[in-house]
This record gives structure tokens, sequence and C-alpha cells, in this order.
């Protein structure tokens, strides 16, 4: 740990050993630098690797990354196992099952927590800031408090295992941190440019619609990717909501197909094949927009 | 495209569609209401764009945090109504007995009262204790996930503090290590749950990459899923994985934005490196560090995805949040899981009510200092 902490070289008498300790230390902070990288990696190449694989490739005594044969049909093939299993879950119900959750829950809680954003910060009224206190603490309620009256009321209203409680419940501003970051935005654009607005008679919501929204933009991006990652990869609320195979989404989907191969040889190939195109579109969006990825997260982090 | 997939999509589309307007509606009927009453027109409006949050927090939170307390006071099965039965859902699962052991032989089950299952043993020399409880299964998942929670947490923010720290030395390609380093915090925890019990697995490359140094110890191969006494380090491994990244991004920040005068104070000063490290990065980290230990001990104690793809043995224990969904939807002890879940969330609050309180000590606020 003292080598990492060091921070930049220090002004010494000595000039050359100094030198030397310099490189000493530019090696070893890349050595440890790609050790970590080297722990990121592995696993992640590993699930690769193993979705290329046939199935005597899986348990050999020589670790291998290179499957050889290299089978990219398993990809295919997954999906056909899947409905040989159950006819109804075939890849494009899936996919399309998850695009329409994850697409209706984004839109919902983009909209909603930007509109209350807007309330909590370009607005004074009384009872304002009592009420985003109280915003706040609900970050901290832990789920499973409120899961079984949550499955009471969908129960109730007759709405179990339809898509409704994982897509319109979100127009409910259901992410208080999403409303958190937006307000720290919101916070920040001049007051001069609403009262100009005002003057040439926008409205409220214009003034939102066409003013504010485009002001908060690179904030807008970054909440976009976050809220796509958390609905992509959601798993608590489907689990809970939907029990029919046909609407799984993908995440259901493949606890689905684990749980009906447990019997027989533990198919890992598939699995992983499964597990790639599960986290390639999150991947790929990350490494389309790792700037607003980063940039959400820091704006929670340094300002909360 | 049959009539069977649009049946699915269509009726919770319209349903969406309505729930929008009609929300959109109470907003504006919220708006007028107020102006009707004299409210400046700033304010009405203020409160109006509120409405939808406001709602959502009496029915999702209030309501049913509420409804979670009256629960956790019954028996209920979801097909009968709720049956009052006052604090008997606490008084089982606080039924916890400590017996001292007469010989460090004796079995756990001979020296605890009928019905209580063992959850901690200590032998020291020949004597020892044993405690037990009735519901030994949620205080073994309890067990579990105290030590997954005490150990990651700290663990993992020394770790990320490593990370920013080697990241803030003026590497080159700083944003491809950056973006490699968060990559597991991308990854579907479904995704990544699989891909260690693959790897976990007797036969897997964990066990392979390990089976030089235990045929040279004369070793058997660690058993991950069978063995209980490895639950727990299977899981801590698991998740500092994933919690480097994520918590590094935000301290690489607010490094970044340590003013670069405090170094240079320092080095009048004459100070070393580690005097640097100790006198301005560690206090100027501070809200950051305090921050992220906060979000990752609430996190550690509510992790449920890896719980649902790795079986633990029962011997073992498993997450809580986990334990607690069994109980109340596989079980349909709702009134049972509820008992639970309100004593996970009062372990939460003290847990957390204890880092606030001690941050005054060791969070160093700016501005809280230039204003005092």
């Amino acid at each position: 740990m003292s080598t990492i902490s060091q921070s930049r070289p220090l002004t010494t008498f000595d000039q050359p050993p100094s030198q030397r300790r310099f490189n000493i230390r530019r090696v070893i902070i890349y050595a440890l630098l790609l050790f970590g990288a080297a722990l990121v990696l592995i696993p992640f190449l590993w699930m690769i690797s193993t979705s290329l694989k046939t199935q005597d490739q899986l348990f050999v005594r020589q670790i291998n990354f290179i499957p050889n044969p290299a089978v990219p049909a398993n990809y295919l093939e997954v999906w056909n196992r899947l409905s040989s299993i159950n006819p109804g879950m075939t890849v494009w119900r899936i996919l399309g099952n998850t695009l329409f959750i994850t697409i209706l829950a984004m839109i919902g809680e983009i909209f909603s927590a930007s509109l209350v954003a807007y309330g909590f910060s370009r607005f004074r009224w009384k009872g304002r800031d009592t009420l985003f206190a109280i915003m706040l603490a609900t970050i901290m309620i832990p789920g499973i408090v409120t899961r079984v009256p949550g499955f009471l009321i969908w129960r109730s209203l007759g709405l179990l295992d339809t898509y409704d409680p994982l897509t319109w419940h979100s127009l409910f501003a259901w992410g208080p941190i999403y409303i958190f970051l937006m307000r720290q935005f919101f916070n920040t654009i001049p007051r001069e440019i609403e009262e100009a607005a005002i003057i040439d008679g926008a409205n409220t919501f214009q003034i939102y619609l066409y003013i504010m929204l485009p002001l908060i933009k690179p904030i807008l991006l970054a909440i976009a990717v976050l809220s796509f990652q958390g609905n992509w990869n959601n798993f608590q609320g489907p689990l809970l909501y939907l029990s029919t195979p046909e609407k799984f989404p993908l995440a259901l989907a493949m606890r689905f197909f684990d749980q009906s191969l447990s019997k027989e040889a533990p198919q890992w190939q598939y699995m992983m094949a499964m597990a790639t195109m599960m986290a390639a579109p999150v991947l790929a969006i990350y490494f389309l927009a790792q700037k607003q990825f980063l940039e959400g997260i820091n704006v929670g982090g340094v300002k909360g | 495209m049959d009539l069977g997939v649009l049946n699915t999509y269509l009726p919770t589309l319209i349903r969406y569609v309505l729930v929008a307007l009609g929300l959109g509606a109470v907003m504006l009927l919220v708006y007028r209401v107020q102006l009707r009453f004299g409210i400046k027109q700033e304010a009405a409006a203020g409160r109006a764009l509120v409405t939808p949050w406001v709602i959502g927090f009496l029915v999702f939170n209030l309501f049913t945090i509420g409804a979670s307390l009256y629960l956790s006071f019954t028996d209920y099965n979801l097909f009968r109504a709720p049956e009052w039965v006052g604090t008997d859902n606490y008084a089982d699962l606080f039924d916890i007995s400590a017996v001292p052991l007469e010989s460090a032989s004796q079995r756990s089950s001979d020296a605890l009262p009928r019905r209580h299952d063992e959850i901690i043993r200590v032998t020291v020399g020949d004597s020892g204790f044993v405690v037990g409880a009735r519901e030994s299964d949620f205080w073994r998942s309890m067990r579990l996930t105290v030590i997954y929670a005490v150990v990651t947490v700290p663990l993992g923010l020394a770790g990320a503090l490593g990370v920013a720290l080697l990241l803030n030395q003026k590497v080159r390609f700083i944003g491809l290590w950056r973006v490699l380093y968060y990559l597991p915090a991308v990854l579907p925890a479904v995704a990544t749950a699989l891909l260690w019990r693959w790897m976990f697995s007797s036969s897997g490359i964990v066990n392979a990459a390990l089976s030089p140094f235990l045929n040279f110890f004369g070793l058997p191969a660690p058993q991950w899923m069978t063995n209980p006494g490895l639950s727990p380090v299977l899981f801590i491994i698991i998740s500092l994985w994933g919690v480097f990244g994520a918590n590094s991004v935000i301290l690489l920040a607010a490094l970044k934005g340590i003013p670069k005068e405090l170094y240079e104070a320092v080095d009048i000063d004459g100070g070393a490196d580690w005097a640097k490290f100790r006198h301005v990065t560690l206090p100027m980290l501070s809200p950051a560090l305090f921050y992220n230990l906060v979000t990752s001990l609430i996190g550690a104690l509510q992790a449920f995805e890896v719980a649902a793809f790795i079986p633990t043995p029962a011997d073992a224990g498993t997450f809580l949040n986990w334990q607690i969904y069994q109980e109340a939807f596989n079980f349909r002890n709702m009134g049972m899981a509820s008992a639970m879940a309100w004593i996970l969330l009062m372990l939460i609050i003290a847990l957390t009510a204890l880092v606030f309180r001690s941050s005054s000590a060791w969070v160093f606020y700016q501005g809280a200092r230039e204003g005092a």
C-alpha cells in the first residue's frame, strides 16, 4: 500500500538515485495496474471463451482460453434448446420482452424524474426542502421491506404476471437518485434564462421542454445509459411479478434455462453464450457512452 | 406476430398511456386548485410538478412500509385474511439460546434445547459454548450476511482507494484503464453470478489454476459450492471483483479535485509522501469515502442476485435478502417474512447510523470548517 500511496516524486538532493527510484515506481505502478486489469478481464474472457467451446472442451485439466474448434453456433443453439423446453420462449419473444420492459421503464423514469427534479429546483414553495429531504431518505429504504406489500398492491389490482409493475410504475418517479442528479444540474442554470422566456410569453411546460431539458442534456444522457443498464439487468422485479415463462425477460429466461438444465450435465457453453448475449448491449452502450456513464456516477458521488 | 404476443404487450401499453395521461390531469388539477385558493403561480407550479413523486411515495413507500409493519404482527399466507398474532413472529425469531458445552466433543444438538439448531459454536480447549435458535435458517443467513458485509465493505473501499491512487499517478491511457476497471460493475449481476458459479465449480478454472499448489502441498481441491466454510469466502471474492471499479471511479474524481496547493504546502513544510497522503489526500477524500462506505454497506446487506444463482449448503445460510424472499414467496409466510424484513431494516438503520455518528470524527467537509 505504501508504494501506491506515494504521490509525485519529491525534490531530493541526490538526483541519480531518485531518478532510478522514479523509474522503478513507474514500473511498479504499471505492473499493479496490469495485474488489476488481468483480475478484471480473466473472468470476462473466460465467459466469452466458454461460450464458444464444445461440450468436451469444457472440463479439461489444461486451462485453455482459445476454443478449438470455436463454435459460434452455440449462440443459436442455446435458443433452440430453450424453445425445446418451452416452445413459447423464442429468441424474439424474450428479446422483445426485455426491450419492452426496458424502454417503457426508461421513458417513464427519465421523464417523471426530470419533471419532479424541475419542480424541486426552479420553483420556490413552502415545504419544498422538507419534501426533498424525505425523498433523499427514501434511498435508504431496503427493497425487501416494501416488497411484500408492493406485491399485494399489484395483486389486488389484478396485475400480477403483467408488465405493469415493471413499466408504468416508473411514471411515479421511482428513482430518487435520478431526481437528485437532475436537480443538481437544474440548480446551476441561471435564473435570467427563465425570466427571459417568461417575458417572451412561454408557459412552465414550454420552458421545461424547450429551455430546461436541452440545458441538462449531459446529465440526461448519463441518466439514460444508467437507466438502460438498470432496467435491462433488472432481475428482482421480474422475478417477483412475472410467472409465465413466455413473458420472461432475459434475466429470468437465464434462470429458467439454468434450472431446467440442472438435472442433466451442466451445459456451461450455452449458459455462457446466453450470459454474453445479455451483457452485450449493456457493454456496447458502455463503450460508446463511457463518458456519460462515468459522469453520472461521479455527480452522484462527489456532490452527494 | 401472433395475437398472443400482442395480448401481453398491448394492454400494458394502453394502461401505460392512460396512467401517464391521468397523472398529467392530476398535476393540472393540483395546479388549478392551488390557484383557486390564491396560491402564487410559482408555488402552485412547483407543487404540481412533484405530484407524481408524492403519489408514488405515499402508495409505494409510506403505505407499503406501514403495511409491512402491520403484516409482521400477523400470520398471512395470501389465501386467508391476515390473522393478528401479536409479537409471535418476533418471539419466534428471537427464540435464541446460548448454552455452555460440557466438553469439546459434545454434540451441539445434545446441548441445545429441543427444536433449536446451532448457529455459532465456539470451543476453547475442552470447554466452549454454542448458540442456537429456533429460526436457525434466518440466523445462519444473518451470520453470513454480516460476515460478508463486515469483510467486503472495508476491503472493497481499501481496494478502490488503491485503484484510484494508482490511476491518479499520471498514468498513460487513463481512459482505457478506467473503462476496464469499471467493467464488472456494468455487467448484469445475473450473468456474472452464473459466470462465478461456473468458475468455482469443482472442476472449474479456479480449481484448475489452484491445482499445482494444491498438489504440491497434497491438499484436496476445495469444494466451493458444498463446503459451508467456504461459502462466505466465495461470496467475498465475487463481490470484490465488482466493487473496486465502481467505487474507484468516484474516488478518482475526488482525487482529481484536490487542489495542488495543498500538496505544495506539505512540500514547503518538508513533509514526505506519507505525510501528504495522511494529511491532505485522506482528509480531502473523506466525503467521497464516506459516501462509498454508506452505499457499499447498504448494498452489501442487500445482496440478492448472487444468492439466487449460487446455492449454498444449508449449514452456511444464504443472503438475508434472498432468505426473506424465499420465506415470503416460496413458503408463503408473508407475516414471518415481514418480521424478518423489519429486523434487516433495523440492522441497516443501526449500522448506517453508526457510520453517520462516526463521520464527524473522520469526515472533513471543507465548507463546514471554513464557516465555523
